[in-house]
């Protein structure tokens, strides 16, 4: 079956990306997700009854209202019409609702389709124990009589076990903190410290630069905080820090580490949204799109293994089904959740062992030039709202290759649970 | 089926009251035992210690095998140096540690140890055993496993070669009986010419927990079924088993494994047992037959119910078996006969028409012997006889349908903790029980699983052999 109908990328848009507990404090991942949202439409100047559907993307989804992507759309007022879902994919979310998206008006279910993510760690749920919802439920869901109040007394103990717990980024299977498992990959595949400080240092380089440079001016738009603050840049990024300086940073998961808040992503909040269009409703439209893709691949290992090293099979595996090589690759984007997991994914890719011994290839998939590996910074410098960060990388790469005379972009993402992901972004 | 001494072993006031004490009771150790279905890293975070002799052409593959299992492997300079070493390490992100062998030195404490020795010829060689194994034998953490691996003695090339070969086999049997005291077991793989990438299967069971109650054995590996073909995740999804003897023991426990590993079971009792066995086969998703193996039709029902249902059956378990004990002398003839029909013709009538008419190419045969059809016992003329046959049968069947793939392997169980074993005079089965390396009797899971390993595609390079799962029994060794 040939394909005949092909989507593109027509805009994208984010909010500044913010510390978590900091200006954003009391915008939660739907009103976050509206912003970036609302300046997609207003960018692109969509008159919003063209909008078919929403596929948003969360890491931390609000229990109440977990389908966020239809609240956004309640929210802006969007026609009743357009429809919503909310996937989830761990910190690949973002990607994975821009693929979904893809999909959806490949196969001719849409036209017009608004993909993003969002993600708010200050407005992070802190779950009740089981124990404790299970002992309160006559009360909640029932008429509770006296007795029913004295077993409830009598289920709370001890105590400790019906406390609230802290959320925390650890595998449900093993229990390993994510810092903990790129330490460990860090150890595994030799980063030294200096590699990833270096790493950290270009990221915020590169992301000052562009800031400074006026480069992410038309893929981030203001946002009103509900004190009446405006925030128009990404707060996190430093453009005066220095490999000494980073260098000076203490280990954060093992004493004797190398993985510091410096060469990891901090917690953020933020938002991005991509419009997607089937290339003859953007014509109609007028609009000029940015950029289609090519082909994606999700894979999946062993989270008690190397947590993060997906992207090293997801990679290839992308590359694969676009009949394209490494060398093929203009840009090369690889979210920086810690600058040990990219630099273990890409000594990976480099290794011919690796691609014997884990890929059945003869040859190593190849070295990344580093001047087309996240050439605008990444998850490090500008912060990493989970779900928000595949959005962010599709518009940038896809505004890149637009202007320049760039043909492809290979995008990789890893993510809690094992996965890896990758997409392969070529220029309309 | 308690044991007390183990019991005790557990218990720490009453070990420490032993051993203040003095007294001369033997304290058995607890085994590690893996009861999960089996992963691809199912050596993940294992400390291994490796060492090759010479040049070794089966090196590759046992590197490869401890790479993928995700074992840590620790070895000298030289080893660690290696082509290979280095290739597979950083494929995996896994650098190898260091290891000495100056046992004063040694601090580590490892899951298991390899000693590849397949490229030895002189006479000097056997220094290799001495000194590698001399450097890790207080090393062993509790259920660790020692594995040497070489050629069959049968391939050598000359004397000396044979005779250095052959000097395994006493050393393998003495340090398992030095190690067994805290479970660790040390078996070994005699690996043809051309068979060397096979060695994946054997190797990670005989270092898993898988392996728990074997040990002193040895598992020769051949290239005869051809080139490797096999997955280590749900490996036996949609095969077709079929389990005689499934309600009880060692047949329920099989049953459970292989449908753990994702096969279809049919689990084949008497029709007395309807019950238990419908449960079984209920909670394992399986199918249940009930007839009397030893009924004239049993094989033709049994053939019928799988081309009925499945089109072709993949794995054949001949678990089924009774013991009538008497002394020669007092055994009365139905008894004999009782025994032999089956134990003995139900195996053979059953087998012979299910591979004929109903196994599927690659398919996998597994028959229950004993240990007491090696060693003989006292009052089991009957038994013994009959057990003793089935290794007969799977030698000679082995080599009849080698264009088919098929696999014909013998379990011999030692003591294992089952309702036969229970019935047992108290004192009997006491010294049974200890009469061992390991100072303990074997669970019905220990036997299931090495019919498991036999079971999967993994174990195509053995057949036409007799495992003992006896924890190095010394009755019969």
């Amino acid at each position: 079956m040939g394909q005949s109908r092909k989507a593109v990328i027509v805009a994208g848009n984010r909010t500044p990306f913010v510390k978590a507990f900091g200006e954003y404090l009391k915008l939660d991942t739907i009103a976050l997700g509206c912003a970036a949202v609302r300046g997609l439409l207003k960018n692109t100047a969509l008159a919003t009854k063209e909008v078919d559907a929403i596929v948003w993307g969360g890491v931390i989804l609000p229990g109440l209202a977990p389908n966020v992507g239809r609240e956004i759309a309640l929210d802006l007022k969007l026609p009743v019409e357009a429809e919503a879902m909310t996937v989830t994919r761990a910190c690949a979310s973002g990607l994975q609702a821009v693929t979904s998206a893809v999909a959806a008006v490949e196969r001719g279910d849409a036209d017009v389709v608004i993909a993003g993510g969002s993600d708010s760690t200050s407005n992070a749920e802190i779950k009740l124990p089981q124990k404790l919802v299970h002992a309160m439920a006559p009360v909640a869901f029932g008429k509770a009589g006296p007795g029913d109040a004295l077993s409830i007394m009598g289920q709370l103990f001890p105590l400790r076990d019906v406390m609230p717990s802290m959320p925390k980024i650890a595998e449900r299977s093993t229990g390993q903190v994510m810092g903990e498992a790129a330490e460990e990959m860090a150890r595994r595949n030799e980063i030294s410290r200096e590699a990833q400080d270096l790493f950290a240092f270009r990221s915020h380089q590169r992301a000052a630069n562009a800031i400074a440079s006026g480069r992410f001016d038309d893929e981030v738009t203001k946002v009103e905080t509900s004190s009446g603050n405006t925030v128009s840049n990404d707060d996190l990024v430093r453009p005066h820090t220095t490999v000494e300086k980073l260098a000076k940073l203490r280990p954060v998961y093992a004493k004797d580490g190398s993985l510091t808040a410096g060469n990891s992503s901090p917690l953020t909040d933020g938002a991005a949204a991509v419009l997607i269009m089937s290339e003859e409703k953007a014509k109609a439209l007028g609009y000029t799109p940015l950029a289609s893709i090519r082909s994606w691949s999700y894979v999946g290992v062993d989270p008690a293994d190397q947590l993060l090293i997906g992207p090293a099979m997801a990679m290839p595996k992308a590359l694969d089904r676009a009949g394209l090589e490494l060398k093929d690759m203009d840009l090369v984007d690889i979210h920086e959740a810690f600058a040990a997991q990219v630099l273990s994914v890409t000594k990976a890719l480099g290794s011919q062992a690796f691609a014997k011994n884990r890929l059945g290839k003869e040859k190593a998939v190849g070295e990344i030039p580093e001047d087309r590996l996240n050439v605008h910074g990444g998850s490090i410098a500008l912060g990493h709202p989970f779900a928000a960060t595949g959005a962010r990388m599709v518009t940038t790469m896809a505004r890149e290759l637009a202007a320049s005379d760039k043909q492809f972009a290979l995008l990789g993402i890893c993510a809690a649970g094992g996965l890896g992901a990758a997409a392969i972004l070529e220029k309309a | 089926m308690s044991d007390l001494l183990m019991e005790l072993s557990q218990n720490s006031t009453a070990k420490s009251v032993i051993k203040t004490l003095g007294l001369p009771v033997p304290m058995p150790p607890l085994l590690e035992r893996d009861k999960n279905p089996s992963e691809i890293r199912c050596l993940a975070n294992r400390d291994i210690a490796l060492h090759s002799v010479g040049e070794s052409v089966a090196f590759r593959s046992i590197v490869e095998t401890l790479g993928a299992a995700g074992a840590k492997l620790f070895c000298d300079s030289t080893v660690a140096e290696s082509a290979v070493v280095t290739e597979v390490s950083e494929a995996y992100g896994q650098k190898p540690g260091s290891l000495t062998l100056d046992p004063e030195q040694q601090k580590h404490r490892f899951h298991g140890a390899v000693l590849d020795l397949t490229s030895i010829t002189e006479l000097s060689d056997i220094e290799s055993l001495y000194s590698f194994f001399r450097g890790v034998v207080r090393s062993f953490r509790s259920s660790g496993r020692a594995v040497i691996v070489s050629r069959p003695p049968d391939e050598a090339k000359s004397a000396i070669q044979r005779a250095v070969i052959s000097a395994i086999d006493g050393f393998i049997r003495s340090l398992s009986k030095e190690l067994g005291r805290n479970g660790t077991t040390a078996n070994w793989i005699q690996l043809e010419e051309g068979a060397e990438e096979l060695i994946a299967g054997p190797l990670r069971f005989l270092l898993s927990a898988r392996s728990a109650y074997v040990t002193a054995q040895p598992l020769r590996v051949s290239s005869q079924q051809g080139a490797r073909q096999f997955t280590f995740r749900q490996p036996l999804e949609g095969k077709v088993a079929l389990v005689t003897g499934a309600a009880r023991g060692i047949g329920a426990a099989t049953v459970k494994r292989l449908a753990q590993e994702g096969a279809k079971v049919i689990c084949v009792d008497r029709p007395q047992d309807d019950q238990i066995t419908s449960r079984l086969a209920r909670e394992v998703d399986g199918e249940v037959c009930l007839v009397d193996v030893t009924s004239e039709d049993a094989a033709l029902v049994l053939e019928k119910h799988i081309l009925d249902r499945h089109g072709g059956l993949d794995i054949l378990v001949q678990n089924a078996g009774i013991t009538r004990d008497k002394t020669l002398g007092r055994m009365k003839p139905e008894i004999w006969q009782q025994v032999i029909d089956v134990n003995l013709a139900a195996v053979v009538a059953i087998t012979e028409r299910l591979v004929e008419n109903a196994m599927k190419d690659n398919g996998r045969v597994i028959c229950l012997s004993s240990i007491a059809g090696i060693s003989g016992n006292p009052g089991q003329t009957n038994y013994a006889a009959s057990k003793a046959a089935v290794i007969g049968l799977v030698r000679a069947w082995s080599g009849e349908h080698i264009d088919r793939k098929i696999t014909f392997n013998a379990i011999a169980p030692g003591f294992i903790e089952t309702r036969l074993t229970d019935a047992m005079p108290v004192p009997v089965r006491e010294v049974g029980r200890r009469l061992n390396n390991l100072k303990q009797g074997g669970q019905p899971e220990d036997v299931a699983a090495a019919i498991t390993f036999f079971a999967k595609p993994e174990s195509m390079g053995m057949n036409g052999q007799v495992l003992r799962v006896c924890g190095g029994s010394l009755v019969g060794a």
